[in-house]
C-alpha cells in the first residue's frame, strides 16, 4: 500500500518530540523505498508446483511401471533417501541433550525428505514383495524404531512425530486384530485403553523429559500428541459411562482427566504455554461437569431443568473469569520462573 | 456518549507502535527511542494471545448460549421478552465490560456482540413472521418483496454496530445484507433476473468505491486505524464479488439453479463473461503488484486458480496427470526464477522476506502435512487415522 505523503505516525511521533525530524525523514523516505515482498507468495507457488509436479510424476510412474520394472523404481527412491539421510549426517552437530544449534536448513529438511522415502520404500517393499508377510505389527514399528533414534540424533522433532505416529499405528495394529474375536462394542473398548495407555506412556515420556532436562523442547511434541490420545480416549470413555450410568467408571475417568489436567497445567506453568494450558482448562471442565451432572441427575425431577440452567451459564462465567485473570494465575509466586530454561548437561 | 465503543486511539496505538517495532528491526529507531514511545503511547487494553482469545469466545459463547434458556424462563416462557432481555443484557455487558474491564476484541465482548445481534436480527424476523406477515410462510421466498422490510432493519442495525464496534465479522454480515437486498431487487422482474449478475458486480464496486472514498477521508485521522478491519475486510469482499459475479461458472451454474434447470446450459452474452473470467484475475495481479497491495494480489491469485477450474470444468484440455506435470513444471519454474531474479529488488519487488514477523510458519505446516503415519497394510486398522497435525509446532503459546 502506497503510504501517503505525510505518514500520519511519524507526524504524531514527531509532534510528541520522540523523534527528530531528520530521522523522521529517513525513516519516510526508507518506507517508500522498501521493495514489496513476494517472499511467502513465491514460496507458496513454488511448494504447489513442487507438489503437483511430484503428483504428476507419480501417476505418470505407475501408469508406466510395466515398462520401468520395480528394481529400478526401488533403487532410485533408495538412492534418493541415501543422498537425504548422507546430507543430513554430514551437516549433523555434535550431540547434545539441550537444543542443538541449527547448523543447515537445508539438513532439517532433506531429512524430513529421508524419513519420508523411507516410508514409501518400506511400502514399496512389502506390497511388492511382501518381505513382512503378514506381520504388519513389524512392517510399522520399524519405522518407530528408525525414527525415533534419528530424531534424538539429530534433534528434529519433525521427525520425532512421525516417529510417534509410527509408534501409535503399530499399537493400533497390533490392538486390532481382537476385533475379530470379540464384539463391536469390546472392540471399541480395546481400542480406547490401547489409546489411553499410548496416551499415558507418552505423556510420562513428556513430563520427564521436561523435569530431567534430557531434550526438554521434545517434551511439547511428547505432551501434545500423548496428551491427545489419553484426554480423547478418556473424554469418551467419560461421556460412554456418564451416559450409560456408571457412576464408579465415570468418577475414575474423571479423576484421571483431572490428574492428568494437573499434570499439563505443572507444565504449561513451567514453560509458559498457554496451549497447553487451554487443554487442560477444556478437559478439566469436561471432567468437572460430568460429575457435577452426575449428582444434579440425583435431584428431584422438576429441579433438574433449573439447577442445569444455573450450572452452565455460571460455570462458563467461571472459566472466563478464570481465563481472564490467567495472568496473575500463570506468573503467580508458585510459578518456577527459573525453570524455563532447561538444563543442558551434555 | 461517544460514537465508538472502544477507546479511538487503541487501534492507532497498537498500529503505530508495530511500525515501531519493524523501524527498530530495520534500525532505524534506537531501542532507547522504542522504550520511550512504548511509554508515551501506552497499550492499556486487554487482549490476550489468540489461543487465549479463542477460549474466551467459545466458553463466553457458550454460557451465553445456555443462559439464554434461563432467561426464557424467567421472562414467563415469552419468546419476544427473553429475546428483548437477552439482547439487552448481552450489549448492557458489553459496554461494561469495555469501559471497565478494557476488553479490547479479546473474545468474550465479540461473543457477546455477536450473540447481542444475533438475537436482535432474530427478534426483528420474529416480529415480522407472527404480527406483519400473512399467515402462511409459503409466500416467503426471495422473488417477492416481503423480505425487503426486515432485510433493511437488520441492514441499519448491522450499519450501526459496525460504526460502533469495528467489527470485522459485523461489516461483513452488513455486507451480505447489502447483497441479498440486491438480490431481492434483481429478482423482482424478468428483466432484473437477466442482469443479476451485473448488479451483483455493481454492487461489489460500489463497496470498493465506497471504502476507497472512505479511506480517504479517514486518512491521517485515529479513525483510519479504528475501522482499518472493516475497511479491509469490505475491500477483499468486494473484489472476491466482483470476480465471482462476473465468472462464467458461476453465472451458469447460477443461472441454472435460478431456472431449476437439471444441466446448466450456454448463458446469453457468454462470451462478456468470458472475458471478465479471463481479465479479472489478471488486472487484480497487475494492480496488486503495481500498487504493493497485498490482498489485491492475494485475491488476484486466487481468482486466476478459479478461472482456471472454471476453464477444465467445462473443457478438459489435457489428461489430469499431464496437466498436473506441466503445471508443475511452469509453477516450479516461474517460482523458481523468481526467487532468484527478484532477490536484489527489482521493479519496486523482491522475493526477500520483509522482516514483517509473520504468524504463518510455513515450515511447521510443511512438517505437520508431511508427517503422516507410514500407510497401513491392506485389512489393518489404522490407529485414530494415523495423522499426527502440528507435531512439530512450536511450544511458543
Amino acid at each position: 500500500m502506497p503510504s501517503s505523503p505525510p505518514d500520519p505516525y511519524l507526524a504524531d511521533l514527531q509532534a510528541r518530540g520522540l523523534l527528530p525530524p531528520d530521522q523522521a525523514a529517513a525513516i519516510a523516505a526508507a518506507d517508500q523505498a522498501q521493495p514489496f515482498s513476494l517472499h511467502y507468495e513465491l514460496r507458496t507457488l513454488l511448494y504447489l508446483g513442487i507438489t503437483l509436479l511430484a503428483g504428476g510424476l507419480g501417476v505418470l510412474v505407475y501408469q508406466h511401471l510395466d515398462s520401468i520394472g520395480h528394481e529400478v523404481i526401488i533403487a532410485a527412491t533408495a538412492v534418493l533417501m541415501a543422498a537425504c539421510f548422507g546430507y543430513a549426517a554430514r551437516h549433523r552437530g555434535p550431540f547434545t541433550w539441550g537444543v542443538a544449534p541449527k547448523t543447515s536448513v537445508g539438513a532439517d529438511y532433506l531429512l524430513l525428505l529421508g524419513c519420508l522415502l523411507f516410508v514409501v520404500l518400506e511400502g514399496y517393499v512389502q506390497y511388492q514383495y511382501h518381505v513382512f508377510g503378514t506381520r504388519y505389527g513389524l512392517a510399522t514399528a520399524v519405522p518407530a524404531l528408525v525414527f525415533l533414534p534419528l530424531a534424538y540424533a539429530f534433534d528434529h522433532r519433525g521427525v520425532l512425530a512421525m516417529g510417534l505416529t509410527a509408534l501409535a499405528s503399530w499399537v493400533g495394529l497390533t490392538v486390532a486384530p481382537l476385533s475379530v474375536l470379540t464384539e463391536n462394542d469390546f472392540w471399541n473398548t480395546s481400542i480406547r485403553s490401547a489409546a489411553l495407555g499410548l496416551g499415558l506412556v507418552l505423556m510420562a515420556a513428556g513430563f520427564y523429559s521436561e523435569h530431567q532436562g534430557r531434550k526438554a523442547h521434545f517434551a511439547f511434541t511428547y505432551l501434545l500428541l500423548g496428551s491427545n490420545l489419553a484426554l480423547a480416549a478418556l473424554a469418551t470413555s467419560l461421556v460412554h459411562a456418564t451416559f450409560n450410568e456408571q457412576p464408579v467408571a465415570s468418577t475414575g475417568a474423571a479423576l484421571l482427566v483431572l490428574a492428568l489436567c494437573g499434570g499439563l497445567f505443572w507444565y504449561a506453568r513451567r514453560t509458559q504455554s498457554y496451549w497447553f494450558l487451554i487443554l487442560a482448562a477444556g478437559y478439566a471442565y469436561l471432567a468437572v461437569g460430568c460429575l457435577v451432572g452426575q449428582v444434579i441427575m440425583a435431584l428431584p425431577n422438576d429441579l433438574i431443568g433449573l439447577v442445569l440452567m444455573v450450572f452452565f451459564p455460571l460455570s462458563a462465567l467461571g472459566m472466563v473469569l478464570f481465563f481472564v485473570n490467567l495472568k496473575k494465575i500463570m506468573h503467580g509466586s508458585a510459578g518456577p520462573a527459573t525453570a524455563t530454561t532447561p538444563p543442558s548437561n551434555s | 456518549m461517544k460514537l465508538q465503543a472502544y477507546h479511538p486511539e487503541w487501534a492507532f496505538r497498537a498500529a503505530l507502535q508495530a511500525r515501531a517495532a519493524r523501524w527498530q528491526r530495520q534500525q532505524l529507531l534506537s531501542p532507547e527511542q522504542l522504550a520511550g514511545i512504548a511509554v508515551a503511547y501506552p497499550l492499556d487494553y486487554y487482549r490476550p494471545v489468540w489461543p487465549l482469545r479463542v477460549a474466551l469466545f467459545l466458553f463466553a459463547w457458550f454460557g451465553l448460549v445456555m443462559a439464554s434458556g434461563f432467561t426464557f424462563l424467567i421472562t414467563g416462557e415469552s419468546l419476544f421478552a427473553a429475546g428483548a432481555v437477552h439482547c439487552a443484557a448481552c450489549f448492557g455487558v458489553l459496554e461494561l465490560l469495555i469501559r471497565e474491564r478494557k476488553f479490547y476484541r479479546a473474545g468474550a465482548d465479540n461473543a457477546l456482540l455477536y450473540a447481542g445481534l444475533g438475537v436482535a436480527v432474530a427478534l426483528i424476523f420474529y416480529v415480522f413472521s407472527v404480527y406483519l406477515w400473512p399467515v402462511s410462510l409459503a409466500h416467503l421466498a426471495l422473488s417477492n418483496g416481503y423480505l425487503a422490510p426486515p432485510l433493511l432493519l437488520t441492514l441499519a442495525l448491522l450499519l450501526a454496530a459496525t460504526l460502533r464496534y469495528a467489527d470485522a465479522v459485523v461489516s461483513a454480515a452488513a455486507f451480505f445484507n447489502v447483497l441479498l437486498l440486491v438480490a431481492l431487487l434483481g429478482l423482482q422482474s424478468a428483466l432484473g433476473q437477466a442482469l443479476l449478475p451485473f448488479l451483483a458486480m455493481a454492487a461489489a464496486g460500489g463497496a470498493l468505491v465506497f471504502q476507497l472514498l472512505l479511506r480517504r477521508r479517514m486518512a491521517g485521522t485515529y479513525l483510519a486505524d479504528y475501522y482499518a478491519t472493516c475497511l479491509l475486510v469490505l475491500k477483499v469482499l468486494g473484489l472476491v464479488v466482483l470476480y465471482l459475479g462476473g465468472n462464467y461458472l458461476v453465472v451458469r451454474e447460477g443461472n441454472a439453479a435460478l431456472h431449476d434447470l437439471y444441466t446448466s446450459v450456454q448463458v446469453p452474452f457468454a462470451a462478456i463473461f468470458y472475458a471478465f473470467t479471463a481479465g479479472i484475475p489478471l488486472l487484480y495481479i497487475m494492480l496488486g503488484l503495481r500498487r504493493a497491495d497485498r490482498p489485491t494480489l492475494l485475491v488476484g491469485l486466487l481468482a486466476l486458480a478459479f478461472s482456471l477450474y472454471t476453464l477444465r470444468h467445462y473443457r478438459s484440455l489435457l489428461p489430469p496427470e499431464i496437466a498436473a506435470l506441466l503445471a508443475g513444471i511452469v509453477l516450479t519454474a516461474l517460482a523458481g526464477i523468481l526467487l532468484r531474479g527478484l532477490r536484489p529488488a527489482r521493479f519496486g519487488l523482491t522475493s526477500l522476506p520483509d522482516d514483517e514477523p509473520r504468524h504463518f510458519n510455513l515450515e511447521n505446516l510443511i512438517q505437520a502435512q508431511t508427517a503422516h503415519a507410514p500407510a497401513a497394510p491392506a485389512g489393518g486398522f489404522a490407529f485414530g487415522g494415523g495423522q499426527s497435525g502440528g507435531g512439530g509446532a512450536t511450544g511458543q503459546f
